[in-house]
């Protein structure tokens, strides 16, 4: 279909324009499906006519004036009348902005505002299929080029255009609703000429070309939609071993936002030290059901024996511990014990060991409020002074002289003793942090 | 988030049901314990409530309930305690293993590639800050595997989810159990 001479590039425009104005007219009835292919020729061979088009089209004003205005009639648009005279302009205007575009190719920032544009009037699939003035023209124009793009690429589907695929049914159709659109017959032709522009989003523009007009031929009832491709989002890779690694990076990072609600202190953004304070939870959580079980269930008797179990059981079923740790656990037993032998005597005499030792009772709500204000330590078990439930009676102590700068902090809830009928349970958490 | 954040007053009853099921249970089993028996089977009953709450859907459950189940003494105990529900499975973990190792393998040649590929893109610095960082998270991941019952052979994606349950699990538990000793000791205070 190569035009020798003016008269056949008008005649051929001309053709084009009934073509589409017949198109229209099956679309108005919703009808559009049968022409769909023999409307998507001329789409691929529209670059070959593209010059010729514009060159021609000023002589062609009064066939375009006609069209327009026949168009126009049918339309449901609010287009009001006095606008066709104007087409003329419009569409010289329009058709200069494309050669323009088309010199820079620069089309494609331009594209994209415009399709930024239509997004935000809110792209729904509705809006898609009822064809209604301006949105629905405008929203078919969208569908355009994404629908064509989806079946060029295998790349990462983009948010905002995942919401054209369940309108996929209605792309072709939606082509056509974009033709009924305000700028009329002129502005659909250039529109038309604007979708191989769209293509040129993230990739190569000639199988573009070829694309629309192959899904669009293979596809009268399915377009695109048969295969499900997906768009990367721009200036990023699209190979599948990356995009698998994105949505795995996606998956954790949403898991772990849940997380974040979940334990407390959550607010790092850093994967590394969200995880510490997972697992700093997790110890601590474990450590307490460890002490709650050998509470005030237990009823009250003889101490030491489960204390010492207690630090043997951690020892062995915990051997992550450091040696340091490990030796406060062993002297804190000790302690413990001593003092929990004690207690079971006599509160004044147990008094006087720990005075002895450097230590000194102090209530678990004090401690508690001591220990979060200082706690700076990834010792997970500095957290375990939440332990405390009542006032009880707790050993908190300081390492005096010159050996250890640090504090550790012992809190015991000794197991029911009769001394000051408060019923308590021996337990030892040993939380040693520097200041 | 899923919806187990506010964890329910169900949940927390059924735990507390079963719980003291368990305990009711073993001193039938054994009268006069001393302290530390007796430490050992509230833990336990503990333990085996909070897992069965899961009804062994989730990993830690089912691992939890196996890891109690393989001491014989507890066996009995156990299926006496789950005589009317769930079955307790054992994990198989050597088909996992050879699958992991064959994955091991193919991840530690990807990962050298696409080293290589980011050390000529963004220069050796990014890539070392970047690597140590890695480092830092893998080795929290294992003591994360760690702690969590049966979260060794899992993928990150599975172990979060698998760690998100056994929070809300225990901080259920550690609740109840807190205020069933508190209640018990304000009863033995009053006496």
């Amino acid at each position: 279909m190569q035009p020798g001479g003016r008269e056949l590039e008008a005649m051929n425009i001309n053709s084009l324009l009934n073509q589409e104005q017949s198109l229209q007219e099956m679309n108005n009835h919703q009808n559009g499906q049968p022409q769909m292919s023999s409307h998507f020729d001329p789409t691929s061979s529209h670059d070959d006519f593209l010059d010729q088009m514009m060159s021609s089209i000023p002589s062609s004003n009064s066939s375009f004036n006609w069209d327009v205005s026949s168009d126009a009639a049918r339309a449901d648009h609010a287009l009001p009348s006095t606008l066709l005279s104007q087409f003329d302009d419009q569409s010289a205007q329009l058709v200069s902005k494309l050669r323009q575009h088309q010199i820079s190719s620069g089309a494609a920032k331009a594209l994209m505002l415009q399709q930024q544009l239509l997004l935000s009037r809110g792209l729904t699939g509705n809006g898609l299929r009822t064809p209604s003035g301006a949105s629905g023209g405008e929203s078919g124009l969208l569908q355009i080029p994404l629908n064509l793009t989806n079946g060029d690429h295998a790349d990462v589907v983009d948010g905002s255009f995942q919401s054209t695929n369940p309108a996929d049914d209605a792309s072709v159709q939606g082509l056509f609703n974009g033709f009924t659109g305000t700028l009329g017959q002129t502005a659909n032709q250039s529109q038309h000429f604007h979708h191989p522009q769209a293509q040129n989003f993230g990739a190569s523009a000639v199988p573009g070309m070829n694309q629309p007009a192959a899904s669009g031929s293979t596809g009268g009832g399915t377009p695109a939609q048969a295969r499900q491709r997906v768009r990367a989002r721009r200036g990023q890779a699209t190979d599948p071993h990356s995009i698998a690694e994105r949505l795995r990076r996606e998956r954790i990072a949403e898991r772990m936002k849940a997380l974040q609600e979940l334990v407390p202190n959550a607010n790092k953004t850093d994967k590394a030290s969200m995880l510490d304070e997972i697992i700093d939870y997790v110890k601590f959580l474990q450590l307490q059901v460890k002490v709650l079980s050998m509470s005030r269930l237990g009823g009250a008797t003889a101490v030491a024996p489960l204390v010492a179990d207690m630090s043997s059981e951690r020892r062995s079923s915990n051997g992550t511990q450091t040696a340091s740790s490990s030796n406060n656990n062993e002297t804190m037993t000790v302690t413990e014990n001593q003092v929990a032998k004690l207690m079971e005597e006599d509160m004044g005499t147990a008094m006087q060991y720990l005075q002895g030792k450097g230590l000194c009772l102090m209530p678990i709500s004090l401690a508690t409020a001591i220990s979060a204000a200082t706690c700076h330590s990834r010792n997970p078990l500095a957290a375990t002074n939440n332990l405390n439930t009542s006032k009880n009676p707790l050993l908190s102590g300081e390492h005096g002289g010159p050996t250890s700068p640090s504090m550790s902090v012992l809190t015991v809830q000794s197991a029911a003793i009769g001394g000051n009928g408060a019923g308590e349970a021996s337990v030892k958490d040993a939380t040693s942090f520097s200041k | 988030m899923k919806a187990r954040t506010g964890y329910s007053t169900s949940l927390k009853q059924e735990f507390l049901k079963k719980w003291i099921k368990g305990i009711r249970i073993y001193s039938n089993f054994k009268k006069d314990m001393n302290i530390l028996e007796r430490k050992k089977a509230i833990k336990l009953s503990a333990d085996l409530a909070i897992a069965s709450t899961r009804n062994a859907s989730t990993r830690w459950s089912r691992t939890l309930t196996a890891n109690i189940s393989k001491n014989e003494t507890n066996k009995i105990f156990v299926e006496q305690i789950f005589s009317d529900s769930e079955v307790i499975k054992k994990e198989a973990p050597s088909r996992l293993m050879a699958r992991s190792n064959r994955i091991a393998s193919k991840k530690i040649w990807r990962r050298s590639h696409i080293t290589q590929i980011k050390a000529r893109k963004m220069g050796p610095y990014a890539v070392k800050a970047r690597s140590i960082a890695k480092k830092l998270v893998k080795n929290r991941t294992k003591v994360l595997k760690s702690l969590v019952p049966g979260g060794e052979n899992m993928d990150g994606i599975s172990l979060i989810k698998e760690t998100l349950d056994y929070i809300v699990s225990l901080r259920v538990q550690v609740d109840v159990m807190r205020r069933l000793a508190s209640a018990a000791e304000n009863s033995t205070r009053s006496l």
